[in-house]
């Protein structure tokens, strides 16, 4: 089975829609997807969370994004990784320093995330992927 | 050519045409056309992928206005 590996660093709507749009393609295509959430990257896990905005440097194009959302045209990032995780094939990892970093508990996290992990159990479940990205 | 089910995903960019496909073929019988439409200028070829890496069969690639209509063929 072919597998991809994702490094999300960042809470931005433009970094989080394009991770998930890989991760889900790629598990609806039968691959797996690990996706390891680290630094600014965990906000994105905690309970309730929305995206604010776009990364700082794009900010003039925030508006055309927010009109695409809001026509349906683009769907929220949530809505893409549900259809991935409804596959089984999509696990969603919390980076552990991140999260003491920021002082949050595992409970403070979206019941989609898979568990918390370190950096040796990412690589763990990274290794042999096809495809590896970081995205920040 | 005709279809058993069509999905009308026009208007929406990618993975949006391409989730709606993959729920429609996953609840629909082996045999059984599936028909999306897509305005989407990536969904012929991401359909195409996409069938090839699961298994199903793209039976034709149509285009009608600035609409896309891909026929795909669900296995059993």
């Amino acid at each position: 089975m072919s597998k991809i590996a994702l490094i999300v660093a960042s809470e931005k709507t433009d970094k989080l829609f394009p991770a998930v749009t890989l991760a889900t393609t790629a598990a609806i295509s039968g691959w797996e997807a690990e996706m390891f959430f680290t630094f600014w990257g965990l906000l994105a896990l905690k309970k309730g969370f929305e995206p604010t905005g776009v990364s700082l440097d794009y900010k003039a194009y925030e508006g055309k994004l927010s009109e695409a959302f809001a026509s349906g045209s683009i769907p929220s990032w949530k809505t893409v990784l549900e259809q991935g995780r409804a596959t089984g094939r999509i696990k969603i990892y919390a980076c552990s320093t991140s999260l003491g970093m920021f002082d949050l508990k595992e409970e403070d996290l979206e019941s989609f995330v898979d568990s918390i992990a370190g950096a040796a159990t990412f690589l763990s479940k990274a290794k042999g992927s096809d495809v590896s990205l970081f995205i920040s | 050519m005709n279809a058993d089910i069509t999905v009308d995903a026009k208007f929406t960019s990618c993975p949006g045409p391409l989730i709606d496909l993959a729920n429609a073929v996953a609840k629909a019988q082996p045999g059984q056309v599936v028909k999306l439409l897509s305005t989407d200028p990536a969904a012929p070829s991401d359909v195409k992928e996409w069938a090839s890496a699961v298994g199903h069969t793209v039976l034709a690639t149509e285009k009608s206005a600035d609409v896309f209509e891909i026929y795909v063929e669900v296995s059993g």
